[in-house]
């Protein structure tokens, strides 16, 4: 089985087909009765069917156990076929120590052959409308990855733009203003060059801001434990930070991880009124979980920019955000983002 | 005075060099790497090592490891981490041993080379200097043990882990000497700081802000 939901079919047709098969060899058995008896032949027919259906049935019970399942999972079909193969073989064997009569496995061969080929369609059907929805899914993830990326390089380059390239103008503007008065006025030149170097460090800050938006260099030297530490650090209210890694994940789901929390908890400090804030990461399978809590007033939707933005972040790793917040609080907001381990 | 230098950007390096050849202070070795700069300390034996936290080969926080190695095995010398950025949590790895004669600079603040030199010289005296930066939050933030201080001593405090004179703060707050003198003291009481020499206790108790900080 690929996983639950052809199962689920599997099962379901296993059940299905039991009925039908019941519900077929009574009538068989009719009609013999009805054409006078004489040899039992509807034997055969009950004999396929229930070994098929027995096949089918001993599958969907083994799968109920997990361990079981762990070992099946994608190879439901070829279980299916060795086992029919086997009991074909058998059949086969049976009939060679029985004395060559009549080629009765025949029919329970052709009764065989049908059921696993109709599980490998069920199989191939399943997947198919799998493999669809998830083209669906990774289209608008995609798109909405794209949107982001192009948001946030605007952003960067209007920052840019607007902050640390204009400080380096009015650096270099009062470094040849300085340079023009050198000789004829020194104390100007003075002047000139101290609001120089004040454009310089406002460039500076400026710039370290902008870097620290992108990837904070915290989180690269330590990793989440610490960063999202220094961000709790920073807040007005107490935040308690509860970090279970057993090591660093991927870079990618790490810094989608940092912001998640970064922007969850921006949000709480901003305009939740909260007094506390709970933040918590931990695995779960091989997924990193994490969950903002804040004992605000609630009412946090989508249409503030930023947790659309983190939605898309995260969706963009094929992870999944779900954001709880009624009015009157609290607010829960918890991020998935699959390790791919 | 003689000091190291570990920074990977050429530029940097040698601007610091000669700023600090300038200004009366032996550089004695420039290296690039943190491995190199546990060498350098350990042959030339210098009064302060001046470290750029993001070093080759991770560009992660090598500086401040090597900067660490540098205070376990010669512990007398100085160290003055400087760095594009701060953080809280590096500022308390670096003075944990509670010894001062440690540093810990935004690269921006070389731009007042007198206050850069000013500050190199009293880390390499065995004092600190903390950025603004990693002060900043200091004040009006509630901590258990802050909180007996009052916002006045905690404007003080927060200087005081700058590595600031009390002539200093008392000139950046508008107070006499004397008034800067009395709030010092009270805050090294109310820290319950044992008495020993003045820049250690000063010492402690900005790792006591530190502390309750993180």
């Amino acid at each position: 089985m690929t996983d639950n939901g052809a199962m689920q079919r599997f099962r379901r047709t296993v059940h299905a087909a039991a009925w039908a098969a019941a519900l077929g060899n009574a009538l068989l058995v009719v009609v013999w009765a009805t054409t006078g008896g004489g040899t039992f032949w509807p034997k055969w027919v009950i004999l396929a069917t229930a070994l098929v259906i027995g096949v089918g049935w001993w599958i969907e019970t083994v799968d109920r156990e997990p361990r079981v399942r762990v070992l099946l999972r994608g190879r439901g079909l070829a279980l299916h076929a060795g086992f029919s193969v086997l009991l074909a073989l058998f059949m086969i064997g049976v009939w060679l120590c029985s004395g060559l009569g009549y080629f009765w496995p025949a029919w329970v061969i052709l009764a065989l052959g049908l059921a696993v080929a109709a599980h490998a369609a069920l199989e191939r059907s399943v997947r198919d409308e799998q493999l669809q929805e998830r083209v669906e899914e990774l289209t608008v993830s995609r798109a909405g990855a794209v949107d982001a990326a192009e948001a946030q390089l605007r952003r960067i380059e209007r920052d840019l733009h607007d902050g640390a390239q204009a400080r380096l103008v009015a650096l270099g503007m009062n470094i040849g203003l300085a340079e023009q008065q050198l000789g004829k006025d020194p104390e100007r030149a003075a002047e000139h060059l101290a609001e120089a170097r004040t454009a310089a460090s406002e460039a500076l800050k400026e710039l370290r801001d902008l870097a620290r938006g992108i990837h904070p260099p915290i989180l690269a030297d330590r990793g989440l434990g610490p960063a999202i530490s220094a961000l709790a650090v920073h807040a007005a209210i107490p935040v308690s930070v509860g970090i279970e890694l057993p090591g660093r994940p991927p870079a990618a789901v790490e810094t989608a991880a940092y912001f998640v929390a970064a922007e969850a908890l921006a949000n709480a400090l901003k305009h939740a009124e909260a007094s506390r804030i709970d933040v918590d990461v931990h695995e779960r399978g091989d997924a990193l979980v994490v969950r903002v809590l804040d004992d605000g007033r609630g009412g946090a939707s989508e249409e503030n920019g930023g947790l659309h933005g983190l939605r898309q972040r995260v969706e963009a790793l094929d992870g999944s955000l779900r954001i709880a917040s009624p009015e009157g609080g609290p607010t829960v907001i918890e991020a998935v983002l699959p390790c791919g381990r | 005075m003689r000091a190291v230098i570990a920074e990977d950007l050429a530029l940097l390096r040698d601007g610091l060099t000669r700023l600090l050849r300038d200004n009366g202070i032996e550089v004695v070795d420039a290296v690039d790497n943190g491995d190199a700069l546990v060498h350098a300390v350990l042959r030339e034996e210098p009064d302060i090592a001046i470290v750029d936290i993001r070093l080759p080969p991770t560009f992660r926080d090598e500086g401040l490891r090597a900067a660490i190695e540098v205070r376990e095995r010669r512990p007398e010398t100085a160290v003055l981490i400087v760095s594009q950025y701060v953080e809280q949590a590096y500022a308390r790895e670096l003075l944990a041993d509670g010894r001062g004669g440690v540093g810990y600079l935004l690269k921006d603040r070389v731009m007042d080379v007198d206050a850069f030199v000013d500050a190199v010289r009293r880390v390499a005296g065995g004092g600190t200097a903390l950025d603004p930066e990693v002060v900043a939050n200091f004040v009006g933030r509630g901590h258990d043990r802050l909180e007996r201080l009052t916002p006045r001593e905690r404007e003080v405090l927060a200087l005081m882990a700058e590595g600031r004179s009390n002539a200093s703060i008392a000139d950046a707050l508008v107070l006499t000497v004397g008034a800067v003198e009395k709030h010092v003291a009270s805050i090294l009481q109310k820290l319950q700081l044992p008495p020993s020499e003045d820049t250690h206790r000063r010492v402690l108790a900005v790792l006591a802000y530190l502390e309750e900080t993180l």
